[in-house]
């Protein structure tokens, strides 16, 4: 068995480009996704009962659906919804920033309520209006609760930007299997995928792991 | 615009072979990775220290790779260095367990530093040895307080076999793309799917947390 590493230098700057892309996804999902994750865990909250059902619905079933089966649907369906046609990237975005706005919705929606409800209470009876006790009361101790499970959430969502390779959008590891599928060096090619990858997500892995530690709520 | 959600209704034995695909992957690759997961956490626990570092690079590495490139690698690329290869369901199988036991043993790990030390000294005091603390003081508590925990870990198993279709194993995932592709009707299919798959998680998800509720109260302590 020979292998042959000269073909991950050859095409360095396909891979560049590719680890360029998984990185503006995971960037550019999350900066959708959080404002949107607020909205509806707000709309969860607070909104007028049916609008409330219809963000409990929205988020139960994306965190009910396996994220590649809403890559596909999304490349299928959002052209014939939308009426454009859409470039693979855009899709791909849209479809993790579904999948990932559901998952921030319940996070944001667990952090406001872990804060008891005596503290809103107390805040009241001290003649603060229900807008100043979440904002100067609730939200700054939510907020401790939100960002370690964000940045969990930041690393899964890092990782499943891999998963709209299927939809040929060209990030790391839709480039490397191409790669892969022309030079046939197989493992060559997904060793150096998997490398890239795990250079760039475990500082991230570690990363949370001290965001974890230093953020800890004891109660 | 039309929709026949006929293709479907058609087929539906052609699907119904991939949900139970999925179900049998689930619950293998479950079993499989709870195993190997409880094993890894003994060892990051308790083992000696080179192997305790090896067991946290394994972790920490398992948790910064895709689940799709841990397929796609023990799919094609470990039989060229193994010469071993495997039908896409063992390949699937192994590579869901390599992955999940990462997760499975930081479940276990967490449950296990859960219980304050001061009971471990305690039962020290009294004359039990590790093995025993371990099985008889830590587990019973920690093992209700991993419970929510291990829910989610298999409903994200669930979600996670869909990605085996990208190595051709045929359950739900794969069979509703062969489906789309044939008949030309992938909005039919592909919602048919959506709508399958969260029949199976949702429940999943709703009964685990029900059950936790009910046994919560063995882990305290």
């Amino acid at each position: 068995m020979t292998f042959d590493w000269s073909v991950v230098w050859q095409h360095r700057d396909a891979l560049i480009a590719g680890t360029a892309t998984t990185i503006l996804l995971t960037v550019a999902t999350m900066a959708i996704a959080v404002p949107c994750g607020i909205v509806v865990a707000i709309l969860r909250l607070y909104g007028w009962a049916p609008v409330r059902a219809l963000a409990a619905a929205y988020v139960e079933f994306f965190r009910n659906l396996p994220l590649i089966l809403v890559v596909f649907w999304a490349f299928y369906v959002l052209p014939i919804l939308t009426g454009l046609g859409l470039p693979p990237l855009a899709t791909g975005l849209a479809a993790l920033a579904l999948n990932v706005t559901a998952y921030n919705a319940e996070t944001f929606r667990a952090g406001i309520n872990s804060i008891r409800r005596g503290q809103v209470e107390a805040a009241m009876a001290l003649g603060m209006n229900r807008v100043q006790a979440l904002r100067r009361v609730v939200v700054p101790q939510a907020l401790r609760r939100i960002l370690p499970v964000l940045a969990s959430t930041w690393v899964s969502l890092f990782k499943d930007t891999s998963l709209v390779s299927v939809i040929a959008v060209t990030e790391l590891a839709y480039v490397s299997m191409q790669i892969r599928a022309q030079s046939f060096r197989v493992l060559e090619m997904l060793t150096a995928m998997a490398a890239i990858y795990w250079l760039l997500g475990y500082p991230q892995a570690k990363l949370v792991d001290w965001i974890q530690r230093r953020f800890a709520v004891t109660e | 615009m039309d929709f026949d959600f006929s293709v479907v209704t058609d087929h539906w034995r052609f699907l119904a072979s991939g949900v139970g695909i999925t179900l049998l992957l689930s619950v293998v690759s479950g079993l499989t990775s709870l195993v190997a997961g409880l094993v890894v956490a003994l060892l990051r626990l308790y083992g000696p220290r080179p192997l305790r570092l090896a067991v946290v690079l394994y972790i920490d590495s398992m948790r910064a790779i895709p689940v799709l490139v841990v397929l796609v690698w023990s799919f094609f690329a470990l039989p060229i260095l193994t010469g071993i290869t495997m039908p896409p369901f063992v390949a699937a199988l192994v590579g869901l367990t390599v992955h999940l036991a990462a997760y499975a043993a930081e479940i276990v790990r967490a449950g296990v530093e859960s219980v304050r030390p001061g009971q471990t000294r305690a039962a020290l005091a009294l004359g039990m040895s590790r093995a025993q603390i371990v099985r008889r003081i830590i587990l019973p508590q920690a093992i209700v307080r991993m419970l929510p925990a291990f829910g989610s870990l298999l409903s994200i198993t669930i979600k996670d076999t869909a990605v085996a279709s990208v190595i051709a194993v045929p359950e739900l995932m794969r069979q509703s793309e062969t489906l789309a592709g044939q008949s030309f009707q992938p909005i039919e299919v592909y919602t048919s799917a959506m709508l399958v798959y969260f029949v199976i998680l949702f429940p999943v998800t709703r009964s685990v947390d029900m059950f936790y509720q009910r046994v919560a109260h063995l882990g305290r302590s």
